[in-house]
């Protein structure tokens, strides 16, 4: 059942880290910082106003998808067009300064609160957390519902359509830079609601989203950069192995087989599980 | 003619650093911010070698002086002698690059990236599990050196890093490398063995890191993996040619200088701003001042010097 919850939250992070290096070819190390605030937040509300941490939720939601879409038109959007590592430096020192100032603002210590859901369900002899459950059906709506707006809605087609080929969608009159600013924005947006999920089912530390976006990454590559079915795969493939191996050996080693894993997709099948083969 | 002078030049510097400070009455605390400027200038100058020239970001420089540290302290405690605990370390080193190297460098774009981002924190796990590194109390080194040693060390290491960058900019070899970074298709086509290249530079790249991480050892004489393997190493390397100069041979020095100075003054002034204020420093550098602040500083210099500062052109 942990695999599970993990999978999900892996899932969350790396359809976001997925969708913004699909559209925008941008990885973006400033992700896991994006979680981070969304657990403050939802700790804030929960633990400091003794509010229901569910309201966290759309809260992280909203709060971080505006953030993301400042820093997607004041930073990100005037670096287009320049060399790859550019970006990779700007992404990484907005990580950075993210660490130092939840470092800064919320000091050191491990952040949990107690109000919202708890106890434990029964169900045909197998036990599950209350907690661990909300998780699990939030990423899966999560999910689901930014699937369906792919597949479906005018921005989703947008989104496909620039991913695919920036240039040929700029030519039938997509609006180029208003698309990528909406992937970077629902992009972190997952990431802000996938915090406030962490911050329900573990505790909170400056570093907490940094150590999850290492695991999202791990997935992206394992799926294939910018496959969002691959990733989802790959989440939920992550998650059970490093529950089980984790049972079996200890945390450590479970780290170390998703690694070695990870050299091994490299090494065998470069593009990912589900990436299509570089041209 | 002018490169003799440059790489004479280079020397002296050294020399004087290592040997006449201690004898002129300069403070131990300066002469250690002269220490850390030469370890960092090692660091950034193995970085710049391979990605600042084939444009591969490497976030593992940090973990491969790391392994560098821990293999030179081993060897050391088991009675090795300083020079061959350094040529150990070096080896090893370059032998892990080449598995990193063999895995990632065949692709093209992120792959290398990731393998290197992945490599950080799998050598953190992988060392405090073994039994042999000491786990996760770390290593201590039993011999004490004189600390002269590992200040000369580091110095004749850092000039001679700066040396390799000066000749191997402007050889043929440099060139290959800045096409690959220009356009690697092309660099192909030309006729240029680009994964060879790519992993030969990235093996010497991991050499210079490890003998850093090695002298380091030296110096500071007990390792914590927590310590070793922290992101930090591996940022002081990329932000020091970044704040310089990427692709230059004298940028990184002043990233180097830059980097300990900046580094001291927020100890006193900001402690706890330390990570908030260099990320800030790393967007501003790159929006404001893609080229780094040496080609600031040679629009000020005389011209033979300017020369050296340019900063090449991306394609």
């Amino acid at each position: 059942m942990n695999g599970l919850v993990v999978g999900g939250l892996l899932g969350l992070v790396a359809l976001g880290l997925a969708l913004i290096f699909g559209v925008m070819r941008v990885i973006n190390f400033a992700h896991g910082e994006f979680i981070t605030l969304g657990a403050y937040i939802t700790w804030l509300l929960a633990g400091a106003l003794g509010l229901n941490p569910l309201l966290g939720i759309p809260l992280a939601f909203v709060v971080t998808a505006a953030l993301g879409y400042v820093v997607q038109a004041l930073l990100i959007a005037r670096l287009a067009g320049r060399p790859p590592l550019d970006m990779l430096m700007v992404t990484y020192a907005l990580s950075i300064i993210g660490l130092g100032l939840f470092a800064l603002g919320f000091g050191g210590d491990f952040r949990s609160y107690s109000t919202g859901p708890a106890g434990e369900l029964r169900l045909a002899g197998v036990s599950i957390g209350l907690r661990s459950l909300t998780v699990l059906i939030v990423c899966a709506a999560l999910s689901v519902a930014v699937l369906a707006v792919l597949r479906s809605a005018r921005i989703g087609l947008a989104l496909r359509a620039v991913a695919m080929n920036r240039d040929a969608a700029a030519g039938c009159g997509i609006n180029v830079r208003r698309t990528e600013r909406a992937a970077f924005s629902l992009a972190v947006g997952l990431a802000g609601a996938a915090g406030a999920l962490v911050s329900l089912i573990g505790t909170t530390t400056p570093a907490v989203g940094h150590d999850l976006v290492l695991d999202g990454f791990v997935v992206v590559v394992i799926g294939g950069m910018g496959s969002i079915g691959g990733a989802l795969m790959a989440a939920c493939a992550i998650g059970v192995i490093q529950s089980f191996s984790g049972f079996a050996l200890d945390d450590s080693w479970a780290r170390i087989i998703t690694y070695v894993l990870l050299y091994a997709t490299l090494m065998v099948r470069p593009q990912g599980l589900l990436g299509r083969a570089p041209a | 003619m002018r490169k003799t002078i440059e790489i004479v030049a280079i020397a002296i510097i050294a020399a004087i650093l290592a040997f006449a400070l201690p004898r002129l009455g300069v403070s131990p605390y300066l002469r250690t911010l002269v220490y850390y400027s030469a370890f960092y200038l090692a660091l950034g100058q193995a970085w710049n070698l391979m990605s600042g020239l084939t444009g591969y970001v490497s976030f593992a420089h940090g973990a491969l002086a790391g392994i560098g540290a821990y293999a030179a302290v081993m060897a050391l405690n088991a009675d090795w002698s300083v020079a061959e605990s350094l040529v150990l370390a070096a080896a090893v080193t370059m032998l892990i690059s080449l598995l990193i190297g063999v895995t990632s460098l065949r692709l093209r774009g992120v792959s290398f990236t990731f393998a290197t981002l992945f490599f950080q924190q799998l050598a953190l796990l992988v060392l405090r599990k073994l039994p042999a590194s000491g786990g996760p109390g770390g290593l201590a080194l039993e011999e004490i050196f004189p600390v002269w040693l590992p200040h000369a060390l580091m110095l004749a290491l850092a000039a001679a890093a700066t040396i390799l960058m000066l000749l191997v900019r402007g050889s043929r070899l440099g060139i290959r490398l800045l096409a690959i970074k220009g356009d690697e298709d092309a660099a192909v086509a030309v006729g240029i063995a680009a994964t060879r290249l790519k992993l030969g530079v990235f093996c010497a790249s991991a050499a210079i890191a490890a003998l850093a991480g090695a002298v380091h050892g030296l110096f500071a004489a007990s390792l914590y993996p927590d310590v070793v393997f922290s992101i930090d190493f591996s940022l002081v390397a990329l932000a020091v040619p970044m704040i310089g100069g990427v692709a230059t041979a004298f940028g990184p020095v002043i990233g180097a200088v830059f980097y300990v100075g900046l580094g001291e003054l927020l100890q006193i002034y900001a402690p706890s701003l330390h990570l908030t204020v260099i990320g800030l420093l790393l967007v501003c550098i790159v929006l404001f001042l893609p080229a780094g602040l040496a080609p600031g500083l040679a629009a000020i210099l005389p011209r033979p010097a300017a020369g050296r500062l340019k900063p090449v052109r991306e394609g």
